[in-house]
């Protein structure tokens, strides 16, 4: 009889789903609920697909994109966009609008010597206002906004989300460290995230770029660097409560050595407000790598698609405050940018109503 | 008197994070040295001298350049102390040639002035509307609050600041169509033919804040004209600042909506708007009022972009000015200001809150 009742309850076990399993599908449910967070993942999605097609069909657009000028001179002729031509000078296969080579504008040389950047001649302004052809117009320099703008995601996305999870990563371990071990390595770890939570984070970033040079690896770096406190703080006081409870102790106490103890004890259970600011952050990391350049910080060419770049050179007074306002090179892309942060945070809103157990209950 | 020791404490405390600022800044002008060298020393050479290499030379020894890493620091120290930050290139914006202190103390009114407007009406706007939003939870205005509040998050500052410039400057949509004068694109104050007789060297006069000096000097309209020009700028900064303290006042309500003494008040029979009044809003806005004095202090140094789209010559547009024009000592400076002023606010947020909520124990 004994046998029996064993034999019940074990297929009773078995039945049943892994209890994370369990709990991921009832958060799954409470997210889906929520409407606002769910319209705010849809839109992220439709963002991540458009860029990660991208990767997959490069320049299914009619524009290659990358950071490399060597690049840009090779494929800004999109002459395949909507089957109409765009007199765009290719030096490979033979230039249709002859170039003025300059010095860029504004561009300082920033110890590495004077960015060249080939400016073409017809400097008149948005010359396309939005129509059936030109789906939301051209910018100044008569690139089509539609498809730039969404070529721009590719670069704009891939960095943002490299910046994130890299400063996550950086910070969670670091944090969930100083909670962990506690004492000096924690004051001291702190006192160091004291700096950088003392300057503002543009500023820190402005100097940072300062000191390393203008370039597209040196804004990811100065990124990172920036990014990383913001995780320490946050996994440091998640650790210091996860750490007293009674599984770490009975961890300790069968034998798990400290470091083990950390990774597959603590870290596992500081994860959950790491997630939310990752949510958060994407939208603030793409808005200020579009404002670096717009502060000034041109990481890029003109040529190449960035989200940042069209709002800069769409935001030219004399273009932007003309009459009638050329209101779309501007408008548009900043639009564009502003759906996304808001989507990101409507994501991460959702998020955390879903994983703070408080707000749950 | 326990709240002498606390800030004594807490003063013993501000020690190590300020070694920390000051290491920090040294680390950058000692990389500055590396790779910056010749805009470091370019201030002390004398272009049209034959011997270039004994100058460049002398000024090495004199900026202690030739000096070892912990030599420099204290020399670095020294220097801060005495208030020799060092001078702006000769072709710099505004402060050409200029020490920087100079530059700082001549930008850092007008970043005053606005960053002032700016917490005083978010301030004024934040407290009744999230005392209203946080009594109501989940209802029609709580929505539309943090919908609002949520968008002013999520806006980039730029974005919104061309957006004003694009509905509300002079030649924008709204003075367009109601053919009224629209406000000012950007500056800081309004440019004269010939200026007011208080007005010297560049800056208003005793105070460097235009807007409080206009009034000391009895010259109103002066004052009117500069607060035109800061309207914008701080309705810019306002909405990223409400959208933060609404959120923040919210979910402070929310907090001691459920508290135990609120019920033991509404048992009591105390009207509800009493129990809102004083009983959950003064403790929701314990927290509330050191965001404000944080976010004043951000603001001082926090407002780049804004300064920036409307060319308000700030501390935020010199540090830009600095990093763009190479300025190595501008840079240095406007970064260590920034921390020490959010520093001290830290200090000063401490002691408020200790001061305001008793249960703290110092």
């Amino acid at each position: 009889m004994d046998l029996t009742v064993e034999a019940t309850l074990e297929s009773e076990i078995v039945s049943k789903k892994h209890p994370r399993a369990e709990d991921f599908i009832s958060t799954l449910k409470v997210f889906v609920k929520n409407r606002i967070a769910l319209a705010g993942l849809i839109i992220v999605v439709i963002y991540a697909i458009i860029a990660i097609l991208d990767w997959v069909y490069p320049a299914y657009l009619g524009i290659k994109s990358g950071f490399d000028l060597s690049d840009a001179l090779v494929t800004f002729h999109m002459s395949t966009y909507l089957g109409k031509p765009i007199l765009y000078p290719s030096p490979i296969t033979g230039s249709l609008i002859p170039f003025t080579i300059g010095v860029s504008y504004g561009v300082p040389p920033y110890g590495s010597g004077a960015i060249i950047t080939l400016i073409p001649p017809t400097l008149h302004g948005p010359t396309n206002t939005p129509g059936w052809w030109w789906i939301f117009g051209s910018t100044a320099y008569n690139l089509p906004i539609f498809p730039v703008m969404l070529a721009s995601l590719k670069w704009d996305l891939t960095y943002t989300v490299v910046i994130v999870l890299i400063g996550a990563a950086i910070g969670t371990i670091v944090g969930t460290f100083a909670g962990f071990y506690g004492g000096a390595t924690d004051e001291a770890i702190m006192r160091v995230t004291d700096i950088f939570f003392s300057i503002p984070f543009l500023v820190l970033a402005m100097a940072i770029l300062y000191v390393m040079g203008v370039s597209i690896n040196n804004v990811l770096l100065a990124l990172i660097i920036i990014w990383w406190p913001i995780y320490a703080r946050l996994t440091r006081g998640q650790a210091l409560s996860v750490k007293s409870n009674k599984f770490v102790e009975a961890a300790t106490a069968s034998g798990s050595s400290r470091i083990r103890t950390m990774f597959v004890h603590i870290l596992p259970n500081v994860l959950a407000p790491v997630f939310v600011q990752i949510s958060l952050d994407l939208g603030t990391v793409i808005a200020l790598f579009a404002t670096l350049d717009f502060l000034g910080f041109h990481y890029t060419s003109i040529y190449l698609p960035e989200l940042g770049n069209m709002i800069t050179w769409g935001d030219q007074t004399r273009y932007l405050f003309a009459t009638p306002m050329n209101w779309w090179p501007f408008l548009i892309p900043a639009l564009f940018l502003v759906i996304f942060t808001i989507a990101v945070n409507l994501l991460g809103d959702g998020l955390r109503d879903v994983l703070d157990p408080k707000l749950r209950r | 008197m326990k709240i002498r020791y606390f800030i004594i404490r807490r003063l013993v405390l501000m020690v190590p994070t300020l070694i920390g600022l000051t290491l920090f800044t040294f680390v950058l002008l000692y990389s500055l040295e590396l790779t910056h060298e010749t805009q470091l020393v370019s201030q002390y050479i004398n272009p049209h001298s034959k011997d270039i290499a004994a100058q460049l030379r002398k000024a090495k020894i004199a900026l202690g350049l030739n000096l070892s890493f912990p030599q420099q620091y204290i020399l670095f120290l020294e220097r801060l102390v005495n208030g020799t930050w060092g001078f702006f290139p000769t072709q710099f914006p505004m402060f050409g040639g200029l020490p920087v202190l100079e530059g700082i103390e001549k930008s850092l009114p007008n970043t005053v002035q606005l960053a002032f407007f700016a917490t005083l009406l978010s301030v004024i706007l934040s407290i009744p509307i999230g005392t209203y939003i946080g009594a109501r939870p989940n209802s029609v205005s709580d929505n539309v609050g943090r919908v609002f509040s949520l968008v002013g998050y999520a806006f980039p500052v730029f974005v919104l600041g061309i957006l004003l410039q694009l509905l509300f400057s002079r030649a924008g949509v709204v003075p367009r169509l109601i053919g009224v004068t629209g406000l000012p694109i950007g500056g800081t104050m309004p440019t004269f033919t010939s200026p007011p007789s208080w007005f010297r060297a560049g800056t208003t006069y005793p105070t460097h804040i235009p807007i409080l000096d206009g009034m000391l000097n009895g010259d109103f309209s002066f004052s009117w004209g500069a607060f035109i020009y800061v309207i914008l700028p701080v309705l810019t900064i306002t909405y990223g600042l409400l959208a933060g303290l609404l959120r923040f006042i919210r979910s402070g309500m929310v907090d001691s909506l459920s508290q135990e003494y609120v019920k033991t008040a509404r048992s009591k029979g105390v009207p509800e708007s009493w129990v809102i009044r004083t009983h959950v809003r003064r403790n929701a806005m314990i927290p509330a009022i050191t965001v404000m004095v944080l976010a004043f202090a951000t603001l001082l140094g926090g407002v780049v972009v804004v300064e920036d789209i409307f060319s308000y010559h700030g501390m935020g547009l010199l540090a830009l000015n600095s990093v763009l024009d190479f300025a190595p000592y501008g840079v240095l400076s406007t970064t260590f200001f920034f921390g020490i002023i959010i520093v001290i606010a830290n200090l000063v947020v401490d002691v408020i809150y200790a001061l305001l909520d008793p249960r703290i124990r110092y």
